[in-house]
């Protein structure tokens, strides 16, 4: 399949979109919708590019899978400022927009970490979690005007900031993962594996400092945010919700890996453990919890 | 084409050194002298001393090698009796073609897949280059040679596992740490064997080193080789905190990196991560330190093991190197045959071009033309000669580079009357 022809299957599987919104008339949506497919598109070959480079050994694929996440991100953001300057700006505090911007986010994070550290063969397992979120984002068009509640500055910077941080957070999990399976491969002397080399525990371990850091940053600022949204809205910042309740906790325990991490300076392998623990947690709290419930 | 040499597996290092040579250069120049050499090519080495010649006379050449290998290249006299068959190999035509491929893709390396071998032949074409004895036949061989080892470096991995241990122990460090040659490596002990690793380290770009030995003169000494600082045994706590990287190879019936001391140091550098090459026989690491997380401890059993498994790895990719040299000879040996065709060729296109310019003679000598017009006759017909030997004279080619394709060749002189010309050439 050629690389014009990914948009179409993207486009196949996401058509009753487009019908929808033309149905509405809302011209701006449908232009971000095909940005999204594009958008989308242009990851899937990243992923494939990248799998085919790490299959082969070929740096020249490897640099190109590199190159086709920049466009992908590139595009991704399009689609968010197409939004932005659309008539009616919809939310984006719907999941699905949401895991769309997690996964701008983590690629565009991604990207600058990747010109101060070797970590070029990540593009394989980024690349695909990057479609993932743009896809679903293109499966339904933004719904047009946002609820009364969710109106104002607030909601947005609740939802953007919260996502970034979760994002983030989930990029420090993702390293900290790396850094187990590196860690015990090393520990039990096992060769090392050249099918596909992971990046080195200092690069990883450096990966997951950062975006702790500023996932956290992001994180706190969203809960914050959250809360004067609330207090906006309700005249009380807290409701007591399940997801309020847990996100604090997640939060606390995130304040918990940040004293222990940048305060009493424990270990890369404890640091790694931790933010993999920290994510799985705060993935519960943000997003499985909405399941269950 | 002949080659005659000698090399690692072929000769003892006493004899090859007594062969290896520094300049080529005026030896060269004595063997393209010769009446049945043409071009030729030296290659000497540490582990192989070679000479690839282009002959039209294979016997010849291979007298005139053996009493330059026995007179000229040995620069000790040999033996009356010494028998040079024992010692040397000798190839020729397609095999002397494979076995250059195989040299410059480091298949005939004492470490195959080794990395140096590719310059080294670099530098012996380009001597023989310098000094006239390359001509374009072996300087065409040397070109493909250079290819071929590149088309090996790229389609396979047989350069990219090491088989020694220092090297082994490099490969592992550098996945332990992002920015290696901005680490501090601290090696106990002033053995040989220690001074292999640091050596293969610092080629790897570690600049900072410190040496620590029980007696502190043997340290100062090999520190001044590496620019290292020289400590005693009594700072080791110390310097374990300060170091990344820790190389034991010091004498002893008990280890002198314990668990205690690890973990003392462990936390003096807030568990940073440490990477323990332990290749003391007894082990000077306590094994028992593989419990203190963010420390990587591997004696020699596990880069041995770890070289060892990257050997036989090497050797998979070896026969998947070994195919591509063999294509890529049979394509120079399909070039090389393809020289066959070029004097029938030449006389070929010398005949008609001969005909045509006769005939032309004789048609402007009756018409009466202008220049401008006997241009336009002379560019047509030359055109018409050309178009009509353009497929025959391509198919001779590609024939030409099949052995059974000589007999195009030689119907092409038959039906052409080549052979008179040739036989005046």
């Amino acid at each position: 399949m050629g690389v014009r022809g990914l948009p179409v299957c993207v486009t196949a599987l996401t058509s009753h979109v487009d019908r929808a919104s033309a149905q509405r008339g809302q011209r701006g949506f449908r232009v971000t919708v095909q940005v999204l497919q594009w958008t989308a598109a242009v990851y899937l070959v990243a992923g494939l590019t990248a799998g085919l480079g790490l299959a082969l050994e070929t740096r020249r694929l490897e640099r190109a899978s590199v190159a086709l996440l920049a466009l992908g991100a590139l595009l991704h953001g399009a689609s968010f400022a197409l939004l932005h300057f659309a008539d009616n700006p919809p939310p984006l505090t719907d999941l699905r927009s949401a895991c769309s911007f997690m996964a701008w986010i983590g690629t565009v994070f991604y990207l600058i970490l990747l010109k101060r550290s070797r970590l070029q063969r990540l593009v394989v397992l980024v690349a695909p979690a990057a479609f993932l979120g743009s896809f679903l984002a293109a499966l339904r068009a933004p719904q047009g005007a946002a609820p009364e509640a969710a109106t104002g500055s607030w909601p947005h910077a609740h939802v953007l900031l919260a996502s970034a941080g979760l994002s983030l957070l989930g990029l420090a999990g993702l390293a900290g993962s790396i850094f187990l399976i590196e860690h015990a491969r090393l520990k039990s002397k096992a060769p090392l594996d050249r099918a596909f080399p992971l990046p080195s525990l200092e690069a990883l371990d450096r990966v997951n400092a950062v975006t702790l850091a500023v996932g956290f940053l992001l994180l706190t600022m969203g809960v914050i945010t959250g809360m004067i949204w609330l207090q906006t809205a309700t005249g009380r910042p807290w409701s007591g919700s399940a997801h309020e309740s847990w996100t604090l906790v997640a939060w606390v325990i995130y304040v918990a890996l940040v004293i222990a991490r940048f305060g009493v300076k424990q270990g890369s392998r404890q640091a790694a453990a931790s933010a993999v623990a920290g994510f799985a947690f705060l993935l519960f709290a943000v997003v499985g919890l909405e399941y269950i419930t | 084409m002949m080659l005659l040499g000698m090399n690692h597996q072929s000769a003892p290092i006493h004899l090859r050194e007594r062969m290896a040579v520094d300049d080529p250069g005026p030896l060269l120049q004595k063997l393209v002298d010769s009446d049945d050499i043409e071009e030729a090519v030296l290659f000497s080495t540490c582990n192989r001393v070679e000479v690839l010649v282009l002959t039209h006379s294979l016997e010849g050449a291979r007298q005139r090698l053996r009493a330059f290998f026995r007179l000229e290249l040995a620069r000790v006299e040999l033996p009356g009796d010494f028998d040079l068959d024992e010692v040397t190999y000798e190839y020729r035509d397609s095999d002397a073609v494979s076995h250059v491929l195989r040299v410059a893709s480091a298949l005939d390396s004492m470490v195959v897949g080794e990395p140096q071998i590719l310059g080294q032949t670099k530098d012996a074409y380009r001597a023989a280059v310098e000094c006239g004895a390359c001509g374009p036949i072996l300087g065409r061989l040397f070109q493909h040679a250079f290819s071929t080892a590149k088309r090996v470096k790229t389609e396979t991995r047989i350069g990219e596992r090491p088989v020694s241990v220092a090297r082994v122990a490099v490969d592992l460090a550098k996945q332990i740490f992002e920015r290696f040659a901005e680490k501090r490596a601290l090696l106990i002990g002033a053995g040989e064997m220690g001074e292999v690793v640091l050596r293969t380290l610092r080629k790897s770009g570690l600049e900072s080193i410190c040496i620590a030995n029980r007696t502190p003169e043997r340290a100062a000494a090999l520190a001044a080789q590496f620019g290292a600082t020289a400590h005693g045994l009594d700072e080791l706590e110390t310097l374990i905190g300060d170091v990344d990287v820790v190389i034991t190879s010091i004498g002893g019936d008990r280890p002198i990196l314990t668990l205690d001391l690890a973990s003392r140091a462990l936390r003096k550098r807030r568990h940073r991560p440490l990477f323990v090459i332990d290749i003391g026989v007894p082990r000077n690491a306590d094994p028992a330190i593989d419990a203190i997380d963010n420390l990587y401890r591997y004696d020699l059993d596990d880069l041995g093991s770890v070289a060892n498994r990257n050997a036989d790895q090497r050797a998979r990719e070896a026969e998947r190197a070994a195919a591509i040299v063999i294509e890529e000879q049979q394509r120079f040996d399909g070039w090389f045959a393809a020289l066959r065709a070029v004097p029938t060729i030449r006389h070929l296109r010398d005949r008609a071009e001969g005909i045509r310019s006769r005939e032309l003679e004789k048609a402007f000598a009756r018409l009466e033309l202008g220049d401008s017009e006997q241009a336009a006759v002379d560019a047509l017909t030359r055109s018409i000669v050309n178009k009509i030997l353009h497929a025959p004279v391509s198919r001779l080619k590609q024939e030409a580079e099949r052995e059974e394709g000589m007999a195009y060749l030689e119907i092409a002189r038959v039906l052409f009357e080549l052979d008179d010309e040739l036989d005046r050439e």
